[in-house]
């Protein structure tokens, strides 16, 4: 008697785990895929299912899978990941560049997000390996918004990326209407530091074009990429406001930057630093063609109209 | 080989030197399985050894472990070898044709050649828009066989092939090309970073395939430098005695030049520039087993091998994830066992 029970038993629960398989499989059946792709290094990448295991090589790509909330799947970052901090319990895989492929290998992914520049190297031999590697790779602001769209169709969430880039397009939009509706003469910028050598953002970079779209006047924007600059210059240009990014490329303390960039000679005329127009801010915000570059467009703007 | 009597074999020849030759060769290829098997045990992951001697002998590669071991990490050692092989050896004969202790495989401008090449290409990544990435090692190739015949072209005078002006025109060239790659880091920007990864050495990319095609090179080259050693003794004589002997000086140098550039090219196009090991392992080895070329070079080439397999082990564990640059690890381990046995000789010979 107890032996047919058992039998019975061991029955239902084979038919419970069938049908619970089968619902499980319903909900992951994602229609979208297979889908071909073409990514930023101009390859067409196929993904055959819906990845759910993801590493990220690019702190940029990082940030958009968890403003995607697909950061459950992320298996693996680069040690230059810091943002959101719930990066920090994600496994690390190593700098940027040279990528370690052992370690890559070794977390198994269905899906490698990569940024392209360093990395391009690599990319060929993963792919060698029968590995998905997709490169987004954004120069602009609009190539970025393009960049989260990808990744949320490789991931298989294409509607999430859509919401999310309406939302951060109206953030834009808005920003500009307000800067278009400004009568105020435009603030003449300077973007950068009290280094030896100062690099500023020319055209061609992220941060010069912030600084325009949020309705400022770079004083370098004849100079092409991130230029070595003379102090010259700046006392010539007189900016009106002075933008210091601080972070990795400028871990001094901000009191003493903007100590010294007040003491420093030649500059005392510059009407930035006779009204004390000098702002600290985040580089990240500025360098990384995240979704974060939003917030940094809103806190330029924010900055440009202080008075 | 018509003008080796035996009669001036024994001049410039040494007695045993086949024994020794055989001994030193056994021990330098049993060292390099060991280390090499060694190695296969060390990475950013850890596998068990027995687990690698399992998929060793399964020659398992469905699992990533399998993966790991049979498509990057015997790769990656075979590459490390043929690399150090290449760069010592050359670097020895080098060293030979040129009189020069400074002389190492990259004095004769190849990989500055090379180092265009796959800046070229990276800059033109950049213009076009394509995807470039696959191609760099032919574009080096291609960058080092341009320099290859500048420097033949330069250093040729109607008929001669003076030694003086190789070396010249070879540091010419080197200096023209290296120019060449300032300039356009100066002008690039986003591309930059690309490109000083790219001058790094780096095995990470070693592959089977890229493998056999460095493969056949290297072995041909290998072969027809140990097969011109005993002139490459003559040589170390001096240019006249060597005449006197009855070498032909300059076709010899030409002879040697050619292969010799052409190993290094197929190499360096795969494994980016390495230093150190071709211009120091030579010496390391001369201070090992004397100056006879035809013990001396093959003795380099294994030590080589062994020498950058350690290293390339190194540079990839000790800050496991994050791989170090193998140019710095032969540099800072290399030149203090250099200066050991300099000094032990210093020591223990008369002079």
């Amino acid at each position: 008697m107890n032996k047919t029970k058992n039998i019975f038993f061991s029955f239902v629960l084979v038919i419970m785990i069938f049908f619970l398989n089968g619902f499980a499989f319903a909900y992951s059946e994602n229609c979208n895929f297979p889908i071909t792709l073409i990514d930023d290094s101009n390859t067409e990448v196929n993904i055959r299912e819906q990845p759910q295991r993801i590493i990220s090589a690019a702190p940029s790509n990082t940030e958009i899978i968890f403003a995607l909330g697909s950061e459950e799947k992320l298996v693996g970052r680069s040690e230059f990941c810091n943002f959101p901090e719930e990066v920090e319990d994600i496994e690390i895989i190593g700098k940027m560049s040279p990528l370690n492929l052992e370690k890559i290998v070794s977390l198994n992914p269905d899906l490698i997000l990569s940024y392209g520049g360093f990395q391009l190297k690599d990319i060929p031999r993963l792919r060698e390996l029968g590995l998905i590697v997709l490169v987004v790779q954004s120069e602009t602001l609009q190539e970025m918004i393009q960049g989260i769209k990808l990744i949320a169709q490789a991931c298989g969430i294409p509607e999430k990326g859509e919401y999310l880039t309406s939302q951060m397009q109206e953030r834009i939009d808005k920003v500009n209407y307000q800067v278009m509706a400004s009568s105020r003469q435009k603030p003449k910028i300077f973007v950068g530091s009290n280094f030896d050598t100062i690099y500023s953002p020319g055209k061609d970079t992220l941060f010069h074009e912030l600084i325009t779209l949020a309705g400022g006047e770079n004083i370098v924007r004849h100079l092409q990429g991130w230029s070595k600059i003379s102090p010259e210059l700046v006392a010539e240009k007189e900016p009106d406001i002075i933008i210091v990014p601080s972070g990795i490329m400028n871990p001094e303390e901000i009191s003493k930057i903007k100590k010294d960039i007040t003491n420093h000679p030649g500059w005392s005329n510059i009407p930035a630093i006779k009204n004390n127009q000098i702002y600290a801010v985040n580089e990240d915000l500025f360098y990384r063609a995240g979704p974060r570059l939003v917030d940094g467009l809103e806190l330029l703007y924010e900055i440009f109209n202080r008075k | 080989m018509k003008y080796l009597t035996e009669n001036n074999k024994n001049i410039y020849g040494y007695p045993n030197w086949r024994y020794k030759a055989f001994f030193v060769l056994i021990f330098g290829f049993i060292s390099i399985l060991i280390v090499g098997f060694i190695a296969l045990n060390f990475g950013a992951i850890s596998i068990q050894p027995k687990n690698i001697l399992s998929i060793l002998w399964h020659h398992k590669t469905d699992d990533s472990l399998g993966l790991i071991i049979w498509e990057l990490r015997i790769p990656r050692l075979i590459m490390a070898m043929l690399a150090g092989m290449t760069l010592a050896g050359v670097g020895g004969a080098f060293q030979g044709i040129l009189r020069n202790p400074l002389a190492d495989p990259y004095i004769l401008g190849v990989s500055a050649g090379a180092a265009l090449g796959a800046c070229t290409g990276i800059a033109l990544q950049y213009i076009t828009g394509l995807y470039l990435a696959n191609l760099l090692p032919v574009l080096a190739l291609i960058g080092s066989f341009i320099s290859i015949l500048m420097v033949y072209l330069f250093s040729r005078k109607k008929s001669h092939f003076p030694m003086t002006d190789l070396l010249l025109a070879g540091v010419a060239v080197n200096f023209f090309f290296s120019a060449l790659i300032t300039l356009l880091l100066a002008v690039s920007n986003r591309e930059l970073h690309s490109m000083l990864f790219w001058l790094m050495g780096d095995l990470s990319n070693a592959s089977w395939q890229k493998i056999s095609i460095v493969f056949l090179p290297v072995f041909i080259g290998s072969f027809l430098l140990i097969y011109a050693s005993l002139e490459l003794n003559a040589m170390a004589l001096g240019e006249e005695e060597a005449l006197h002997l009855g070498i032909q000086t300059e076709k010899l140098r030409l002879k040697i030049f050619l292969i010799g550039s052409i190993m290094i090219a197929v190499v360096v196009s795969f494994t980016g520039l390495i230093g150190f090991v071709g211009l120091v392992i030579p010496h390391i080895s001369r201070l090992l087993v004397g100056p006879d070329h035809r013990i001396m070079l093959p003795v380099s080439a294994l030590i080589g091998a062994a020498f950058l397999i350690l290293c390339d082990t190194i540079a990839r564990t000790i800050i496991a994830p994050t791989e170090i640059p193998i140019g710095a690890i032969t540099a800072i381990i290399g030149v203090p066992l250099f200066i050991h046995l300099l000094k032990r000789r210093n020591e223990n010979n008369e002079y």
